[in-house]
């Protein structure tokens, strides 16, 4: 602002200042009246009081409501988990030998011998058998071993899983047991080596989940041949992610009017209902079912190559995916119709079901055109098949009995959990690296310590019951940690878009008080100048 | 011997990473743009969730978000549907549609949070991206857009970085195994230039300064009915990929575009998929386009395994059992007086809990409760605060004025009242302001820039 005032009116007279300044022009200007020292007193405390309310209150206010809340996350920690450095999975797997009638010392010798042929055959550190003497009484459950050898004498060596439970039989010729100072016996080696080949397929699989995660190559077991490596591979592609309940839906399709009911619940409880009990320790799970009339497959040619089985579903028209609840649903098709699939091989009889990976089955069932009602004894292939296809859908092991295939996959399981959490706590830790304009409420650091808690106790009892209990609780805490809802937002402002927003708010705020403040002290320099003239004026008087 | 010993870790190695096979299909198709001259935008959407339903890809596995209801609005002279084509052989709308985010639900943040699903509990899983590490996703957007930003619903937009950032979070969970971004809209290549998480190969309408067009309108709805790289695209589809065992690649998809058809240089990115773009090229149209998985033909009809395995676990599940029961009694006779005590104890506490009003969301109650009261009483003091000083202030000035008032008596006469106020004498010649003047598209084609 230029100050040029109106003036050079020649009928007002010019206006002598009070205090004339020294060397200014001659008063031809007319020059405002002078101010009070009172009024710039006033002036002064005003611009301050705005100044300090901007300060004291404006400003903690706006840095308050403007940062990003970030709680403090181990970020060591939680990489150095999903490096695999925090854990190293170990399975010990404790296996009593059960020998009543051996003598006492002639069961320790030849569990000694037995433990030497097992840690010469093992060939991966992570996996690990230990023998010890088991008592009569005891059975698995409780004292946590995971496999029962019972020794008894007999006509020839022989070896038979109970079916039952997870008992191994050995049968041994008398004359076969070492003698204490033998360094070697065929016995032992013979136990060993079947001990190994029971657990072959878990230490396959565990290693494959090992490498298949980011695993630091040390603790990696190397010796998969290929064929397993891809075998493992194809079941894993297969099987579900785990969750603790999963949803099982049976339908019946038609392609025509009939039959238009189904005993399905008969049939579940007499072929399915034992498998799902058996698997209630890791699993749990709901079942509903529907009938659906008058539904036209995606093809409709008689007979179904390879390529037609994965469009067969008409997803566009089934009502396939009820979603009830949070869990996984697993499909389990009967499709009534006289289509079937094509033979690749004449010599082996024709399939009438197949899987589809992650989702489900479906099962070519043709029946008499007029059956109006499924009986549930007609229901029994089907559900069989869907029975053996469940466990391969839950990531079941294939070979072995049944009990030690569940108990093999519970630690499967329980692997596989921990590996999820340790990666999805990397995941988060880099995440927060990363997006460093990502906001982390107290919440997720909560739940980072709890899952890191836990997996630490999953980590320490692997081999046991307890394992897979933890890590299902550090899974389930990892993700509730990663997927917080209020860590989102948009993440990205540029700076144009910050000045963009500022701008039009605060500058018409900032001017008057910036520009105020500048003329505040210049004036206060004028005066402490004038002042200071004035006393060495004095002075000099 | 030895070679074998070599040859096993390199084996390894390489298997690893070829076992690459999806086994879901997702699709989340978003229109960004709401009311009826758009109408184009939502039947590009439209187009695009038919066809990929064709493929076979399920309703529970297709995310499609639609800001506006063409099919309902009132300009609509054809209601309950809409077209894509003037020759209106296909309603789009159909009666088998399922529309998961719709009007207002269509932000950028429910995007964002879909991609991410960083969702409530509340969120019910058909509106959910439940993908995994083995998911192939579709990826394909149209609306109004510019450099570096997509627009959603007039009031918000979407940035290349903020969508970046989404796939990088959605990377790091592992949720998509690889994705298709396909995006129609004007500047549509810069949505993608900044995408730099790995396995997405991306493909754009537009440059950079380039509008994305429309392909024709139907004189009876009165507006452009489809977009022209989305025509084309469907062309593609429809003609050349009729079902899911065909065997038409992706990059016989992307060299199909051309500057003639769709009046804009479409673009493609290649390089954040592992194999580059050669290997991106030779995926199949229908590993994002449509559901095609690798099924395992039942192998045998033999029963009796099963058979077996059924009645084992029933024998099994009956030990269990037996072995429960058995404990469960031992239990029993040695403590059933405490239990008894004890429900009857837990009875009561339940029976007081139920009587305790609980607030809907029970975080941070108590300290919401003492900031409302903190601020109340901060507001009471300052009123409070500021009677006092004021008094204080008028006591003082009092008592100043005073002082000076026996101070300037000497002097009065001195000074003169001067009340002159200066302005400035201010030219109005304000400058008329500058119209911009509008470049009307003398086309008959909307643009959509």
């Amino acid at each position: 602002m230029s100050a040029q005032p109106l003036s050079s009116n020649d009928n007002d007279a010019p206006i002598t200042p009070i205090t004339p300044k020294e060397g200014a022009p001659a008063s031809t200007r007319k020059l405002p009246p002078p101010e009070k020292p009172s009024d710039v007193r006033r002036r002064s405390h005003v611009i301050l009081s705005f100044w300090l309310i901007v300060l004291i209150l404006g400003l903690p206010i706006w840095w308050k409501t403007t940062t990003i809340y970030r709680a403090d996350l181990p970020l060591q920690e939680m990489l150095e988990w999903a490096d695999g450095k925090a854990c190293r999975p170990v399975f010990p797997l404790r296996i009593s030998i059960q020998a009543t009638s051996l003598q006492d010392q002639e069961a320790q010798n030849l569990l000694r011998l037995t433990q030497h042929a097992l840690d010469d055959l093992n060939d991966f550190a992570g996996h690990h058998l230990r023998l010890q003497l088991g008592d009569e009484k005891l059975d698995s459950a409780d004292n946590g071993s995971a496999l029962i050898i019972r020794l008894t004498p007999g006509e020839g060596t022989t070896a038979t899983l109970d079916p039952y439970e997870p008992i191994l039989d050995i049968t041994y010729p008398p004359n076969t047991i070492p003698s204490p100072t033998a360094s070697s016996s065929p016995l032992a080696t013979y136990i060993a080596s079947q001990l190994r080949t029971t657990f072959a397929e878990e230490q396959a699989t565990i290693s494959y989940l090992l490498s298949t995660n980011s695993m630091p190559s040390e603790h990696r077991p190397l010796g998969l041949s290929p064929e397993t490596t891809e075998s493992l591979a194809k079941r894993t592609t297969r099987s579900l992610k785990y969750a603790p309940t999963y949803h099982l839906t049976f339908s019946l399709f038609t392609s025509g009017p009939l039959p238009s009911s189904w005993n399905i619940e008969g049939a579940i409880d007499e072929y399915m209902k034992p498998v799902l009990e058996v698997l209630s320790p890791i699993h749990n799970f709901t079942i509903d079912t529907q009938v659906q009339l008058y539904a036209s497959p995606g093809v409709q040619n008689q007979i179904l190559n390879k390529e037609d089985l994965s469009s067969f579903i008409n997803a566009a028209e089934w009502p396939l995916s009820p979603s009830i609840g949070g869990a996984p649903t697993i499909n389990f098709i009967v499709f009534i119709g006289n289509q079937t699939i094509a033979n690749p091989s004449q010599d082996s009889p024709t399939s009438q079901s197949w899987l589809i990976p992650q989702w489900g089955t479906v099962y070519l069932l043709s029946l008499p055109d007029d059956t109006t009602h499924v009986a549930a004894a007609t229901l029994k292939q089907p559900l069989l098949t869907f029975t053996s296809h469940l466990l391969s859908l839950t990531g079941t092991p294939e070979s072995g009995s049944l009990p030690l295939r569940l108990s093999t996959l519970a630690r499967i399981r329980s692997a596989d959990l921990l590996l999820r959490a340790s990666s999805t706590l990397g995941s988060l830790a880099r995440l927060a690296m990363a997006l460093p304009s990502i906001s982390i409420p107290s919440s997720v650091a909560d739940g980072v310590t709890k899952t890191m808690s836990h997996l630490r106790l999953a980590c320490d009892n692997l081999g046991g019951t307890e394992g897979l209990a933890h890590a299902r609780i550090a899974e389930a805490e990892a993700e509730r940690a990663f997927f917080e809802k209020s860590m989102v937002g948009q993440l990205y402002f540029p700076d144009e878009h910050k000045i963009a927003v500022y701008l039009p708010l605060l500058g018409p705020v900032a001017v008057p008080l910036v520009m105020g403040l500048i003329n505040e002290i210049k004036a206060w320099r004028k005066r402490r100048r004038e002042r200071a003239e004035k006393g060495a004026e004095k002075k000099e008087q | 011997m030895k070679l074998t010993s070599l040859l096993l870790p390199l084996a390894l190695l390489g298997a690893a990473p070829s076992y690459a096979e999806h086994t879901s299909n997702w699709a989340v198709l978003v229109c960004t743009s709401r009311f009826w001259f758009n109408y184009r935008h939502l039947a590009n959407v439209l187009s695009i969730y038919r066809t990929v339903k064709r493929l076979g890809i399920p309703d529970s596995q297709i995310i499609l978000m639609l800001p506006d209801d063409m099919a309902c609005n009132p300009r609509n002279a054809f209601p309950g549907t809409v077209y894509s084509n003037a020759d209106r052989a296909v309603d789009l709308y159909g009666d088998n549609i399922e529309v998961d985010y719709r009007g207002y639900e269509v932000t950028v943040e429910n995007f964002i949070r879909l991609l991410t699903d960083r969702v409530g509990e509340e969120m019910p899983r058909s509106k959910r991206l439940l993908t995994d590490d083995r998911s192939n996703i579709l990826v394909y957007m149209t609306g109004h857009g510019g450099n570096e930003f997509l627009k959603f619903q007039d009031a918000e937009e979407i940035g290349a970085w903020d969508l970046a950032d989404a796939f990088e979070q959605m990377w790091e969970k592992r949720r998509y195994h690889e994705i298709l971004f396909m995006i129609d809209t004007c500047q549509a290549n810069t949505m993608y230039s900044k995408l730099y998480s790995p396995n997405i190969i991306a493909t754009g309408s537009s440059e950079l300064d380039q509008s994305s067009y429309s392909h024709h309108a139907d004189n009876d709805i009165g507006v452009a009915v489809i977009d022209r790289y989305t025509y084309y695209n469907l062309e593609f589809l429809e003609s050349e990929v009729k079902d899911t065992s065909s065997k038409k690649t992706v990059g016989d998809l992307f060299d199909s575009y051309s500057y003639e058809k769709i009046h804009s240089h479409a673009g493609v990115r290649y390089d954040l998929f592992k194999g580059g773009a050669d290997e991106a090229r030779r995926r199949l149209v229908t590993d994002f386009f449509g559901n095609v998985q690798n099924v395992e033909v039942g192998t045998t009809t033999n029963s009796s395994f099963e058979e077996e395995m059924v009645k084992l676990s029933r024998t099994i599940a009956e030990l269990h059992k037996r072995a429960e029961e058995q404990e469960a009694a031992e239990r029993n006779a040695t403590a059933s007086a405490s239990v008894n005590a004890g429900t009857e104890k837990r009875l009561q506490q339940q029976r007081k809990i139920q009587q305790v009003a609980k607030p809907l969301t029970d975080d941070n109650w108590w300290t919401k409760k003492i900031v409302g009261a903190t601020a109340l009483a901060g507001c009471a003091a300052l009123w409070g605060w500021g009677r006092i000083w004021r008094v204080w202030y008028e006591e003082l000035l009092r008592r100043t004025i005073l002082h000076r008032r026996s101070v300037s008596i000497s002097r009065l006469g001195s000074s003169r009242a001067h009340r002159c106020f200066a302005g400035h004498p201010r030219s109005n010649s304000d400058n008329p302001r500058p119209t911009t003047s509008h470049k009307q598209s003398s086309r008959v084609e909307s643009w959509g820039g």
